[in-house]
């Protein structure tokens, strides 16, 4: 809306002309010379001068130019002092009033000259001080909408009534608190009151300095960068509207300081981002940073006090030179910034101050580097003090003048470049690297910089402040406690290049290579706690990069000591167990590879081989045997190993290694222990995996041993039984038996039958046999064929035809026997 | 990082170079990047390269997601241009690119052919992108 719009300035300016020209009581020189305070009125008279202009404003329309309606605006400001020129003379013009002390016209340009009388004045006084919302009203990007509310209905000012026709559709706020012509207001167009906004501008400016005539309305006549100058007295506006505390200002219009609706500038961003682990925050991290607002606001603010009635505000001097932009304006805009202050044809001499002052000013301030230099004038001032109100941050790592970034490589400014806080974490030779390639462009750039920039309109679209968020967070990465282990190559590349730099330089001056110091980071632990409202389910989660939602909660549950005794009880026991069984595997392996080894190996070491043999073979069965008694076979170690399928496998490998003494013993162990065997096996079912080496070894064993082994089946009251009822059980009685029997067959004079025993225990088995029941009676891996032999010796006819029944043995087999 | 060095200059005063992952090149003028290098190009080009010749396709403005891009360098206008490469028109260049899509096609056709005939079977490289 501050924006120049070119065609409507033309018009304005040249009816300003005219009327200007035919105004002859326009004391314009009076302002000029005395200023504000020159004149002294007594606001009665003032008032009652007013009241009548509202009568006569029916009369007629006055061209009244928008000068006026601005200075009506910008009149509300001063509240309190009005200083209107002689009710005789014409209205001191805010165009006319002197300029400021730095002020950007000497002469005030004719088109603004004062349109009406001094009537004029005073009721545009009335205005002022009326009006305090119209200051609203002007200084944001209101539309007419807002003018027409803040403002009283403007009346028309009786004196302009000599051009009724000149200007008619221009319309004017009068200055008068008096009512009415609404319908002035309303026919005011937009461009209008745009230009009206405007104007009312460039006389707020004055509001810096003194007092409100005295006014940089320099800056009035359109005709001179109106673009600029209403950025210019944008931020001044505001500070001035923020200190005069108008209620009606909707805080969020401050944020757009200036902004042309039509040609807006992307909208700033909602908040500043948080690098690093954050506490809860409303707003994630990776919001890039905000757009900082006007800063001249901000720095007005802090500087100063409020008034409730600032008129005779004392803008700091830096005021007078806001940041002629805003951090970014939309590149059209500038465009249009750019080109119009050259296209325009000259003014006046006394514009060509103002015009240079403005680009001095801009150029200072200029945080956008894109802003058009083709306009060359006035080199860049040095310290730029009184110009640069944007004060913002300045890092305290810059150096030069700017405020923004290291300077552009002017001429004026020396091209050394800033090293920047957040390079600490490079090499130190890269960073001399990157700064001497920065220099080297500097320099060739330099002068080719201003012509370029200022085709360039577009540069501006990332602020500073986002450029270096954006390098800092690539920066941040680089962050490291231990370089030469994140970053290994980069840390030798460089001191390589170090080296041979030094190398190539002769290195007279041997300096070790120069090591990477990364300030210590301390690695904060940030622990995210959800927040937690009281008495609500749930927790809130603010998930941000740093703290990621959490999918799982995880929960320490502590069982009771004794059930987690039991259970680990019981869990070691196993592993124990488990673990001997390795062990004594491995040692199995070795056994059982020996014949390989053996064979593999050369004579000298096959001896050893040998031994090494023998000794694991000896371990093993140790492992298994009773503490101090050699022959027997701890009962304990023997069910525990036996207890675990993987035992079981490894006794029934073991076995046919062991000397048939130990293997002897072993499966005497086997039978004692059967029953307890037998139900630890109900499980696995797997104690017939022993079936065929112990057969072995019984076949090999003595009659003596055999009888043993039939009575330690036998064992202890009822074992007998529970043997039977185990499958691995009858088949091992079977395998005894039949042994017996092949023995006595075999051998007539074998001393089975000498002792009493053997007979004992056979006829105890048969009797067994025959009681238990059939049902419990479990089937065998298989029947030997020569029993019923054997029990043919023993019993009866009757039981042995009982016992056959039972067992099933079938009559082949006893016929294949019988004979025997 | 040029940024960091340069951001007092802008972005833009030099013509940028991003390469992206589907092997395009483009060159403009950089405006905006932010911390996942999503990168706003303008006045933008398209360059495509075929044995020597090369030629340029004018895009207009781009907005590159960050994830697609492979690297993005500075065009230093101050280094002497003695490049071997000729620029020809675009639809030269898009012509060359066609043969040379072709032909690498039908290389892999062939390829493929000879692979099955002796049983074993490659897949292709494209679906592989993200492993």
């Amino acid at each position: 809306m501050f924006r120049f719009q070119s065609l409507d300035e033309d018009c304005t300016l040249e009816k300003e002309e005219g009327l200007v020209e035919e105004e002859d009581e326009i004391d314009q020189f009076n302002d000029d010379t005395f200023g504000d305070g020159a004149i002294d009125d007594d606001w009665q008279e003032e008032h009652k001068r007013l009241a009548e202009l509202e009568e006569q404003k029916n009369d007629g329309l006055g061209g009244l130019g928008l000068g006026t309606l601005g200075m009506g605006g910008m009149g509300g400001g001063n509240a309190s002092t009005v200083h209107l020129p002689p009710p005789a003379s014409r209205v001191p013009h805010p165009s006319s009033l002197p300029p400021p002390h730095h002020s950007l016209s000497s002469i005030p340009p004719p088109g603004l000259e004062e349109r009406g009388g001094g009537d004029l004045a005073e009721s545009l006084a009335m205005l002022i001080l009326g009006v305090d919302p119209a200051i609203a009203s002007v200084g944001g990007p209101a539309g007419p909408d807002d003018r027409s509310t803040g403002l009283p209905p403007p009346p028309s000012i009786p004196q302009q009534h000599h051009h009724p026709s000149q200007l008619p559709p221009h319309h004017q706020l009068t200055p008068s608190g008096l009512p009415p012509g609404p319908p002035h207001l309303s026919l005011l167009s937009y461009q209008q009151h745009q230009h009206l906004l405007r104007r009312g501008a460039a006389p707020m400016q004055q509001m810096n300095s003194h007092n409100i005539w005295e006014n940089n309305l320099g800056f009035g006549p359109v005709s001179i960068t109106p673009g600029l100058i209403t950025q210019m007295e944008d931020s001044p506006l505001m500070s001035i509207i923020k200190e005069v505390g108008l209620p009606n200002r909707p805080p969020p219009m401050m944020s757009e300081d200036g902004r042309d609706l039509s040609e807006r500038a992307p909208p700033p961003r909602s908040s500043s981002p948080v690098i690093g682990s954050p506490p809860v925050r409303a707003v994630p991290i990776g919001t890039p940073p905000k757009q900082p607002m006007s800063h001249a606001m901000n720095h007005h603010h802090h500087q100063q006090i409020h008034h409730p009635t600032a008129i005779h505000v004392r803008a700091p001097v830096q005021h007078r030179y806001p940041p002629s932009f805003p951090e970014r304006i939309s590149p059209n805009t500038l465009l249009n910034i750019a080109n119009s202050p050259l296209c325009r044809p000259p003014f006046p001499a006394g514009v060509g101050p103002v015009l240079s002052q403005i680009q001095r000013a801009q150029m200072l301030n200029s945080q956008v580097a894109g802003f058009p230099r083709g306009c060359q004038g006035p080199p860049l001032l040095p310290g730029g003090g009184g110009f640069r109100p944007f004060f913002g941050q300045p890092p305290p790592h810059r150096m030069g003048p700017h405020p923004g970034g290291p300077p552009p490589p002017n001429h004026n400014h020396v091209p050394c470049p800033i090293i920047r806080h957040n390079t600490t974490h490079l090499h130190p030779q890269h960073r001399r690297m990157l700064t001497q390639r920065m220099q080297s462009r500097g320099g060739e750039r330099g002068g080719r910089v201003g012509d370029w920039r200022s085709r360039d309109p577009y540069s501006n679209l990332m602020s500073q402040r986002e450029k270096e968020w954006v390098a800092k967070i690539q920066m941040m990465q680089l962050q490291s406690t231990d370089p030469y282990l994140d970053d290994y190559y980069y840390q030798n590349y460089f001191e390589k290049l170090e080296k041979r730099q030094e190398r190539d330089r002769d290195g007279v001056r041997k300096e070790h290579t120069t090591k990477l110091i990364t300030p210590q980071v301390a690695k904060l632990e940030h622990t995210y706690r959800p927040v937690q409202f009281a008495g609500s389910l749930g927790k809130l989660t603010v998930s941000s990069v740093n703290n990621p939602r959490k999918m799982i909660d995880t929960v320490v549950t502590s069982r009771t000591d004794d059930e987690e005794k039991r259970e680990k009880q019981v869990w070691n026991k196993r592993r124990q167990i488990l673990y001997t069984v390795e062990k004594m595997y491995s040692l199995l392996l070795e056994v059982q590879d020996f014949e390989k080894r053996f064979m593999q190996t050369p004579e000298e070491q096959r001896e050893a081989l040998l031994e090494q043999h023998k000794t694991h073979t000896l371990q093993l069965y140790s492992s298994l045997k009773e503490k101090e008694w050699d022959d027997r076979v701890s009962d304990e170690q023997c069910l525990l190993i036996m207890s675990v399928r993987k035992g079981k496998r490894l006794i029934s490998r073991l076995i046919p290694f062991l000397p048939p003494l130990q293997a002897a013993t072993v499966v005497m162990g086997i039978a004692r222990n059967l029953p307890a065997l037998a139900k630890k096996d109900k499980q696995d079912q797997v104690l017939c995996w022993l079936v065929e080496p112990i057969a072995v070894v019984i076949s090999s064993l003595s009659s003596a041993s055999l009888t043993d082994l039939l009575q330690e089946l036998q064992g202890s009251e009822g074992q007998l039984s529970r043997v039977l009822q185990n499958k691995f059980g009858v088949t091992l009685l079977y395998l005894i038996l039949s042994e017996g029997e092949r023995m006595q067959s075999s051998n007539p004079t074998c001393q089975l039958m000498d002792d009493n025993r053997w007979t004992e225990l056979v006829f105890s088995v048969t009797r067994e046999l025959l009681n238990v029941p059939s049902s419990s009676l479990s089937p065998p891996l298989f029947t030997p064929p020569n029993l019923l032999s054997l029990f043919s010796r023993y019993v009866d006819r009757q039981r042995l035809e009982l016992l056959q029944e039972k067992l099933q043995i079938s009559a082949l087999s006893r016929c294949v026997w019988g004979c025997a | 990082m040029t940024i960091q060095h340069n951001t007092g200059t802008l972005p833009s005063q030099e013509k940028h170079l991003v390469l992206l992952r589907d092997g395009r090149t483009l060159i403009g003028f950089l405006r905006s990047i932010d911390q996942f290098a999503n990168l706003v190009f303008h006045q933008t080009v398209e360059r495509i390269h075929v044995g020597k010749k090369f030629g340029d396709i004018p895009r207009g403005i781009f907005i590159v997601r960050g994830e697609n891009v492979v690297l993005l360098g500075e065009i230093d206008m101050d280094k002497p241009c003695d490049t071997v490469l000729q620029q020809v028109s675009i639809e030269e260049i898009l012509e060359e690119q066609r043969l040379q899509q072709q032909a690498k096609q039908e290389t892999e056709k062939a390829k493929v052919t000879a692979l099955k005939d002796r049983g074993l079977s490659i897949p292709k490289a494209d679906n592989l992108d993200e492993y």
